[in-house]
C-alpha cells in the first residue's frame, strides 16, 4: 500500500481506486488530552497512519528561563507538568542543590517526598478518570475527581494553591506541615485505598473494560527500548525500572516499596490494560511511602540557610527524577551567574507522543482513541 | 469488507473464533464484573453525601494561606524594591523620591524607617502569576496575599491595581479582612 500517495488497490479489485480519509483528531477534540493534534490516515474504520502535531502549548520555558533567577523558575517548572507541579519541583529544586552542594534538612525531606507521593496519587487518578471517560464510563471520573479534591485541597492548605504551589524551595520547603496536617494525610491514606480497591472492582476488572484495552496498542520491550519509553508505559511493558528504586534520589533509599509491572494479564504484555493496571497499582505503592514517611518523619526546621540570591558554580548537571509519566531530567548550564546559562529539559511525555505513530497503524479509530488514553499525555510538558 | 483488510495486515484476532464454553463464560464474567461495578455505584445513593458545593450561594470558607489578590499596605511599605525584584513576570511598579532633607522620617509598624516618599506602587493583576514570592521578600510584612479570588472586571486596564489611589486604600477592610 503507498501511504504517500493516500492510494489503495485492494486484491481482487483491480481498476478500481480508493483513498485514505485524512482525518484530524484534535487540538479541540475531548480525547487527546489538551491541545495535541493528531493526524490520522484512515482506511474505512482502520488507522493506516498518525501524525501527531505539537507546538499549540509551547511557551518558551527554556528561553524564558535563562532570563529568570534561580528561584524564579520554580514557577514556570510548575506549570510544565500541571497535573504534578510537586514532582516537577522536585526534579527541578535536586538538580540545583546537587550543583551547589546545598544541604536539606531532614524533615523537609521527608516532606517533599508525602508531598511527591500525593501528587502522583492525584495525576494518576486524573489518568485515570480521564481514561474512563474516554472509553465511555462517565462515572468513575467523578469517584476519582472527589478523592482528587482532597489532595489538592491539602495542597492548597500548605502551599496556598491548588495546582501550581511554588512549595519546595532551593533548600527545603516554603512550609512546615503541622500535625494535624500529618493526621490528616494518614486517615487520607485508609480513605485512599479502599477507594483503589472500588476502582479497580468497578473499572479494571470489568469485562467491558478489559474487552477494550486488553491486546490493544501493544508495545514490546524492544520498542519501549527503542523510542527511550520511561514510567509506566515502560514498566507496562514488563521492565523493571523505576529511578525512586534504581536510581534513588531524595531520600527514596529509605523505603519499601515494590515496582509494579505489565505481565500481560489480561492479554499480551505491553498492552493498554497492563499501561492502566501499573498506575493503579502505583497508587498503593505511593500510600506505602507516605505511610512509611508519616512514621519516619523527625521533628526539625524545614529551610536550610541560602543565600539571597542563589548562584550555582560554573559547569553543568544533568538530574532525572522519577515524575507520574516519567522520567524528567533536567540539564543546567551555569557560568556561575545568577541566571542560568542554559536550561534544557528531557521530558517524559514528548518522548511518548512519539510512540503514537509506531502503536497507530491496524488499529480501529475508537482503539486508537484508547491508546492515546493510556500514554497519558500532558501537553503542557511536550510543548514547554 | 473491513475484517478482509484487517486479515491482509495480519490481523486476524478482530473476529476470533471461540469455542462454545469460552462463550458462556465470557457472558458470565461480563454479567458479573457489570453487577459488581453497578453495586459500587448504587451505595453511592445513600452511602455518600454529595460533595458539589452550589458555589455563588454557597462558599467554601479558603484555608489561610490562599493566595489571592494581592494586597500592599501603603502605610507600612518602604519602597524597597524587594518585591519587584524577585517577580518572575515583572508585574510590580514601583516609583519612589528620597525624603526632603531635615523631615520627619515615619516607622512602620514594625519600627522599620520609612526614608523614601513612595510615589506609584501598582501591580497588574492580569500580569500577576501567583506565586507569592513578593509576599515572602517583603521585610515589613506589607505586602500579603489576600483570599479574595472574584475581581473580574471588563477591561485588562483595569486590572492594573494602584494601591495609593484612596478607593483601593478604602477597600482595606473588605479585602484583608476577608
Amino acid at each position: 500500500m503507498d501511504v504517500k500517495r493516500d492510494r489503495i488497490q485492494t486484491e481482487g479489485q483491480e481498476g478500481v481506486e480508493s483513498e485514505l480519509l485524512t482525518l484530524n483528531m484534535g487540538p479541540q477534540h475531548p480525547a487527546t488530552h489538551g491541545v495535541l493534534r493528531v493526524e490520522i490516515k484512515t482506511d474505512s474504520e482502520v488507522v493506516v497512519q498518525a501524525i501527531p502535531h505539537i507546538g499549540y502549548l509551547h511557551r518558551c520555558f527554556e528561553k524564558h528561563a535563562e532570563n529568570l533567577d534561580y528561584r524564579g523558575i520554580i514557577p514556570f517548572v510548575d506549570r510544565m507538568d500541571y497535573l504534578a507541579a510537586m514532582n516537577m519541583e522536585l526534579g527541578y529544586v535536586t538538580a540545583c542543590e546537587k550543583m551547589m552542594g546545598q544541604e536539606v534538612p531532614i524533615r523537609a525531606e521527608y516532606i517533599r517526598v508525602i508531598v511527591c507521593e500525593l501528587g502522583r496519587i492525584a495525576s494518576h487518578l486524573l489518568a485515570f478518570g480521564t481514561y474512563a471517560i474516554d472509553l465511555g464510563a462517565f462515572t468513575p471520573f467523578l469517584y476519582a475527581f472527589d478523592m482528587r479534591e482532597k489532595i489538592l485541597r491539602f495542597f492548597e492548605e500548605i502551599s496556598g494553591a491548588r495546582l501550581l504551589y511554588n512549595y519546595i524551595w532551593i533548600g527545603g520547603v516554603w512550609n512546615d506541615l503541622t500535625d494535624a496536617q500529618l493526621g490528616l494525610i494518614e486517615t487520607f491514606c485508609d480513605e485512599m485505598w479502599e477507594e483503589i480497591d472500588k476502582y479497580n472492582n468497578l473499572v479494571s476488572y470489568n469485562k467491558i473494560f478489559i474487552n477494550r484495552t486488553a491486546n490493544v496498542g501493544v508495545l514490546s520491550e524492544e520498542a519501549a527500548y527503542q523510542y527511550g519509553a520511561t514510567g509506566p508505559i515502560l514498566r507496562g511493558s514488563g521492565v523493571e525500572w523505576d529511578l525512586r528504586k534504581k536510581r534513588p534520589y531524595s531520600i527514596y533509599d529509605r523505603f519499601d516499596f515494590s515496582i509494579p509491572v505489565g505481565s500481560g494479564e489480561q492479554g499480551s504484555k505491553g498492552d493498554c490494560w497492563d499501561r492502566h493496571i501499573v498506575r493503579m497499582r502505583e497508587m498503593y505503592e505511593s500510600i506505602k511511602i507516605v505511610r512509611q514517611c508519616l512514621k519516619g518523619i523527625e521533628a526539625g526546621p524545614v529551610m536550610s540557610k541560602v543565600s539571597k540570591i542563589i548562584r550555582l558554580p560554573q559547569g553543568e548537571i544533568y538530574h532525572k527524577t522519577e515524575s507520574p509519566r516519567g522520567e524528567i531530567g533536567y540539564h543546567i548550564v551555569s557560568t556561575g551567574d545568577k541566571k542560568p546559562h542554559r536550561i534544557k529539559v528531557k521530558s517524559p511525555c514528548f518522548t511518548h507522543v512519539s510512540l503514537l505513530p509506531h502503536l497507530a497503524p491496524g488499529l480501529l479509530v475508537a482503539d486508537f482513541v484508547a491508546v492515546i488514553g493510556s500514554i497519558d499525555i500532558v501537553l503542557g510538558e511536550v510543548d514547554r | 469488507m473491513i475484517s478482509e483488510r484487517m486479515e491482509a495486515k495480519g490481523l486476524s484476532d478482530f473476529e476470533e473464533s471461540i469455542s462454545f464454553r469460552q462463550y458462556f463464560i465470557n457472558i458470565w464474567q461480563a454479567v458479573f464484573s457489570v453487577a459488581k461495578g453497578m453495586w459500587i455505584t448504587f451505595r453511592y445513593v445513600w452511602a455518600h453525601k454529595p460533595v458539589t458545593i452550589e458555589y455563588p450561594e454557597v462558599r467554601e470558607v479558603l484555608p489561610e494561606r490562599s493566595r489571592g489578590r494581592l494586597y500592599n499596605d501603603v502605610a507600612d511599605c518602604i519602597a524597597c524594591n524587594q518585591c519587584a525584584m524577585v517577580c518572575p513576570v515583572d508585574c510590580i511598579y514601583i516609583a519612589s523620591t528620597p525624603k526632603p532633607e531635615g523631615e520627619e522620617i515615619p516607622k512602620t509598624s514594625n519600627g522599620t524607617p520609612i526614608r523614601l516618599n513612595l510615589n506609584q506602587f501598582t501591580i497588574d493583576e492580569a500580569l500577576c502569576c501567583y506565586c507569592g514570592l513578593c509576599t515572602t521578600v517583603c521585610p515589613t510584612e506589607c505586602l500579603t496575599h489576600t483570599k479574595d479570588f472574584e475581581f473580574t472586571q471588563y477591561d485588562l486596564d483595569q486590572m492594573k491595581y494602584d494601591y495609593l489611589d484612596p478607593e483601593i486604600v478604602a477597600w482595606r477592610d473588605r479585602i484583608v479582612e476577608k
